[in-house]
């Protein structure tokens, strides 16, 4: 019993990374999408990756919560295992549907197309996971819901349903819904990607100020501008691999990878 | 043609306004059969749609055998089958049983266990289909909230499959109402073997079959509203505002369309 006492409290004296990906290979339709690849992110962080298209970046950070799975290598969020659990062994077997479940409520996604709950509305939406899956009530949600949804601005569409917003509005919602879970961990996938030009801002404001408020946060996106003044490091993939990374001064101004270099140079 | 049309008028409208209690008893044992076995039905496809997604495959072997014998052979044929055959094989024989007070007759049980199995094996393809036409995203977000699939399932993926379903279910519905007069062949006294049994006596077939007639069409019209009904709340619900009238639709009017190029 002492034992595991003394577990707890070594683990928590060392703190380890938010997120530690070991050598993570995925291989999918015989095509190698991951292949070797290493990157930690500890608390706090906000990690900004980005890369070509096809490059791995969807498929590395779903991998983060288990929505994809990963052929070798070890992936910890918080020092565990998402979609495996350690006997007590150490045999490494697959978790329960349950147990999976479990530990992705910490991990907050946000999709590029939104992936709002249309048949609820607005504050419905947030709502839901809350009391459904962490057995909140319905006022401590609904609170938190309308606390969200004045932080993302859109307090005054609670009650409309996602698809009569735009999309810039519904991406608001969808941050807020991912929120409501109180996350130690956000991944965006090109969450401005599926926008008009003028809807951007305001889902970047959002991210802006959840990395001012510590949040950690790892985000796939084409917006440099949002790399350079928000991310404490930008990490560059490229087939399937992480070729370069480092913080945004260094990378963007003295790209040392030529293929990072061929890519900057289209983009920028 | 003859012009001294033999139509009883007054019959006619003798059996429309005040059936006898027979008829009114034949009109009731449709409305009931057809509904239990609808829910029933329901439910049966529902579970069969599952198994058919399941990882097991014994479960998937037996959710498309079922399909397919069922969807491959007549229900006039399955009901005699049911009743008559499992009966003379010695397997099964239908009981009259009492639920509280009230007969339920052994062929009416027959006669609802095979329509829910027989619209069962259609409902699991529309259900099937109603839950492939969600997009899978849905399911990735539920996931990603820290739902189970079981739950994802219930909570986000059916609701939003039910609005596709809703129109075929509806139109099985409408089906099975009319369907329920082949259950006469067995003997189930509903208001198709009621209305052939007073047309026996009175020689009035023309009169007393347009009764019927205009009994069933009574009863798919109700239905037809009712549906749209549910159609309207469950476009209400994603926040679709209705836009065509409840007469366009009930007569089944289509917007002329002018195709390029036709
Ligand atoms: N299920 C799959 N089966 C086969 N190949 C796949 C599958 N999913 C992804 N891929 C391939 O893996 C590679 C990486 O895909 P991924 O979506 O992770 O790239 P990405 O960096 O996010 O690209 P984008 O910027 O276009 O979103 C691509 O070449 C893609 O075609
Ligand atoms: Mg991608």
């Amino acid at each position: 019993m002492s034992n595991v006492n003394e577990l707890t409290v070594d683990r928590r004296l060392c703190k380890p990374p938010m997120v530690q990906i070991q050598a993570a290979s995925r291989r999918l339709g015989g095509h190698q999408v991951l292949k070797d690849v290493n990157l930690s992110v500890s608390e706090g962080e906000v990690v900004v990756l980005v890369g070509p298209s096809g490059a791995g970046k969807t498929t590395l950070l779903r991998t983060i919560n288990h929505l994809e799975e990963i052929d070798s290598g070890l992936i910890l969020v918080n020092g565990q295992m998402v979609g495996h659990r350690e006997a007590g062994d150490g045999k490494v077997s697959r978790d329960s549907a349950r147990g999976i479940a479990r530990k992705r409520q910490g991990i907050g996604f946000v999709f590029q197309h939104f992936n709002l709950f249309p048949h609820m509305s607005v504050l419905e939406n947030i709502c839901h996971a809350p009391i459904k899956v962490l057995g909140r009530s319905k006022a401590e949600a609904t609170a938190t819901a309308e606390r969200l949804l004045e932080r993302v601005g859109l307090l005054d569409k609670a009650a409309a349903k996602p698809r009569n917003l735009s999309g810039g509005q519904q991406q608001r919602v969808a941050i807020a819904r991912a929120l409501a879970m109180d996350p130690a961990l956000m991944l965006f996938d090109e969450p401005t990607s599926a926008l008009d030009p003028e809807m951007v801002g305001e889902v970047l404001d959002v991210m802006r100020e959840l990395a001012r408020d510590n949040m950690t946060m790892v985000v796939v996106t084409h917006e440099m501008g949002f790399a350079r003044e928000v991310a404490d490091r930008v990490v560059i993939m490229d087939a399937g691999q992480i070729i370069e990374e480092g913080n945004p001064k260094e990378v963007f101004n003295a790209p040392r990878h030529p293929r990072t270099i061929e890519f900057f140079s289209k983009i920028l | 043609m003859n012009t001294d049309l033999n139509f009883d008028t007054e019959f006619f409208w003798k059996h429309l306004l005040t059936p006898t209690d027979a008829f009114i008893e034949g009109l009731w044992r449709t409305i009931y059969i057809s509904v239990t076995a609808m829910l029933l039905a329901l439910i049966v496809g529902l579970v069969v749609a599952l198994m058919g997604r399941s990882h097991f495959t014994v479960l998937r072997w037996f959710a498309g055998g079922y399909v397919w014998l069922i969807r491959g052979t007549p229900l006039l044929v399955q009901l005699v089958l049911v009743y008559s055959g499992l009966a003379a094989l010695g397997v099964y024989r239908f009981q009259d049983i009492m639920v509280s007070g009230l007969v339920f007759q052994g062929v009416v049980q027959a006669a609802i266990i095979t329509l829910t199995v027989h619209e069962g094996a259609y409902i699991s393809e529309i259900v099937r289909s109603g839950i492939e036409s969600v997009d899978p995203g849905q399911i990735e977000a539920a996931a990603a909230l820290g739902m189970t699939p079981l739950a994802a399932m219930r909570q986000i993926v059916l609701p939003q499959a039910l609005r596709t379903m809703v129109p075929p279910l509806g139109n099985i519905f409408n089906m099975l109402m009319k369907s329920t007069s082949v259950l006469s062949i067995i003997g189930v006294s509903e208001m198709f073997l009621v209305a052939q049994g007073l047309s026996a006596t009175t020689f009035r077939t023309f009169e007393i079959f347009l009764v019927v007639a205009l009994y069933y069409l009574a009863l798919t019209t109700i239905w037809t509203f009712t549906q749209r009904a549910i159609e309207i709340k469950l476009n209400d619900q994603v926040g679709i505002v209705r836009s065509e009238s409840m007469i366009k639709k009930l007569i089944g009017r289509r917007p002329i369309r002018i195709e390029a190029g036709v």
